[in-house]
């Protein structure tokens, strides 16, 4: 529990919708400063263990700790200030603000709001796509870019962990590489990565550790090479879930 | 041509009330899916705040007229937010419709049984007097009113205020934000619940100021808001529904066109102009004149 490896830990964590059970007792350790990539058959709660660690569903029992602490049903506002930031599936800009706009709300929870213009100006010196587009209307972006404005929004308050969940659905495999390529960026300077990927096999190998998720429980935790090489995993890919005769 | 430009200019007077009422209607349902059939209304009752504050209070106008926008923020906003839409918003869209709905027929019977049934005189800020140029003219006359005017200025600077505050300020852009994907808002921090109040509150000053500019045209009714509920309601389907320029564009072609159809038709016919339009853009353009297909994600 205490390993000052783990900046992310689910201990038991039960949770879902209504009546509803989706998280049923998982179990996780997420290592800092290290990519990590959740995989799992559609349905198995990949998504849900983001909403609930990030706040948005309630932990029925069970706990989560981030970075020593015990965050366990904190709020989404609360996680931010603790340095966790969430970019969901899907899109997620608000279209008919401007690029700069978009990226001026990612700051919504600086402690000291006088440091966001200095902020949004390094951003988009970050991604010069951004600062060519600075006052475009968002809709007006490509997908692509669009999954750029919205980690580049999640990355302003400078958090220590990133949860991105399925980023490079519906991109072309040009920017499906420069998505990743920023998430190895981002890893290589020390923020840990906790990604949802369908596209299982080429996240895990650009991640260093692999959690394998499947009716709402964790089945394999391990390094990603590890995982790569399971031959129980064989069927995930394929779009099926684990061979049971062996996941017994 | 001059009684047509004369025309234009009251239904851009009335377009621009009935904007304010609609962008609040539109506001409403985009920042908590509010659908308020109480929105006529909303726009009636305020009149009848400053009436009882002069004849009751012996407030001189402006000074009821202001209390009469605050008592609307208070009751439309905080009140109408806390004990109707929170409470029923968990059971769904439909008991809320229908709880707007029974408001609505309570706010008019109250009016009726505690003010009057009678059509009140209201006061207005403007003078009385006729901007023509019926003497320089010599001849046709080109009547436009000081009213006519004030009416289109403060509501048009009111619209104005309003967009500036939505786009140039951060309350406003967080505001914006909530309308647009509230969880995405709450993933980013934002305090949705303060932004929803807000919105709650300036949907209360808007239809105080519709109510204050537009009772001295069509006097104070209890019940005016059939109309005005209709209209506002089809400024906003007009415009998109959920698109704030939209429901302005609404509710100015709706006054303009009630003003024309009204000199060129039948008054009588004025009542059908906001159904007319709602089976025209239903049947030729569904999403609204600036409206485009939904797509929200989680
Ligand atoms: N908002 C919701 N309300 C009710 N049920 C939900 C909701 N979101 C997801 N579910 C259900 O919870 C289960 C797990 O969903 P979740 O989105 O976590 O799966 P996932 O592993 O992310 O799958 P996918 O690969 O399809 O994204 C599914 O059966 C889904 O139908
Ligand atoms: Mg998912």
């Amino acid at each position: 529990m205490a390993n000052p490896d783990t900046i992310l830990s689910l201990d038991n964590v039960v949770s879902g919708y209504g009546k509803m059970t989706i998280l049923n007792g998982t179990s996780a350790h997420i290592r800092r400063g290290k990519i990590t990539t959740v995989i799992g058959p559609n349905g198995a709660g990949k998504s849900t263990l983001f909403k609930t660690v990030f706040g948005l569903l309630a932990v029925r029992t069970g706990k989560i700790e981030f970075g020593g602490r015990d965050t366990t049903n904190w709020s989404p506002r609360q996680m931010l200030d603790a340095g966790m930031c969430y970019v969901p599936q899907g899109r997620n800009i608000f279209p008919e603000l401007s690029v700069r706009h978009n990226l001026e709300l990612g700051g919504v929870a600086l402690a000291d709001p006088s440091g966001l213009p200095a902020r949004i100006e390094s951003m988009m010196q970050r991604f010069p796509m951004l600062s060519e587009k600075a006052n475009a209307q968002a809709s007006t972006l490509s997908g692509g870019q669009q999954k750029l404005l919205e980690v580049a929004r999640g990355l302003l308050l400078e958090p220590r962990l990133m949860l991105i969940d399925e980023p490079s659905i519906g991109l072309s495999p040009l920017m499906v590489q420069e998505v990743f390529g920023i998430l190895k960026g981002l890893r290589d300077n020390g923020v840990t990565i906790l990604l949802i990927e369908q596209n299982a096999k080429m996240a895990l190998q650009m991640s260093d550790y692999g959690l394998v998720l499947e009716q709402g429980q964790t089945r394999i935790e391990d390094t990603a090479p590890n995982i790569l090489a399971d031959p129980r995993i064989a069927e995930l890919f394929l779009g099926g879930g684990l061979k049971p005769a062996i996941t017994a | 041509m001059t009684d047509f430009v004369q025309l234009v200019i009251a239904g851009l007077a009335t377009g621009a009330i009935y904007a304010l009422a609609a962008v609040g209607f539109t506001l409403l349902w985009q920042t908590s899916q509010t659908i308020n059939f109480a929105q006529g209304e909303f726009v009636m009752l305020p009149a009848f705040f400053a009436l009882a504050g002069m004849k009751f209070l012996g407030l001189p106008f402006p000074v009821a007229a202001l209390a009469a926008i605050l008592l609307s923020m208070l009751t439309l906003g905080v009140l109408f937010k806390t004990v109707i839409v929170d409470p029923l918003h968990k059971q769904g869209t439909l008991p809320l419709v229908i709880s707007t709905i029974g408001l609505a027929i309570l706010l008019r019977e109250g009016v009726k049984e505690f003010y009057s049934a009678e059509a009140q005189r209201f006061p207005s800020f403007f003078p009385d007097i006729n901007l023509g140029t019926a003497a320089n003219r010599g001849g046709s006359g080109f009547n436009v009113s000081a009213d006519q005017i004030g009416v289109l200025i403060v509501a048009t600077a009111t619209i104005l205020l309003l967009a500036w505050f939505l786009s140039s300020t951060k309350t406003g852009r967080q505001m914006q934000a909530t309308a647009q994907n509230p969880t995405v808002a709450r993933i980013l921090g934002v305090n949705v619940e303060r932004m929803v109040m807000y919105t709650f509150l300036i949907n209360g000053a808007l239809a105080a100021m519709a109510s204050l500019l537009i009772s001295p045209i069509y006097l104070a009714k209890f019940s005016s808001g059939e109309t005005l509920g209709l209209v506002a309601f089809v400024a906003a389907i007009v415009g998109g529904f959920n698109q704030v320029r939209g429901a302005i564009a609404g509710g100015f072609l709706i006054g303009i066109a009630d003003n024309l159809v009204a000199a060129y038709v039948s008054s009588t016919y004025r009542q059908a102009v906001p159904l007319a339009f709602l089976v025209l853009i239903i049947l030729v353009r569904p999403q609204g004149l600036l409206g485009r297909a939904e797509e929200r994600a989680v």
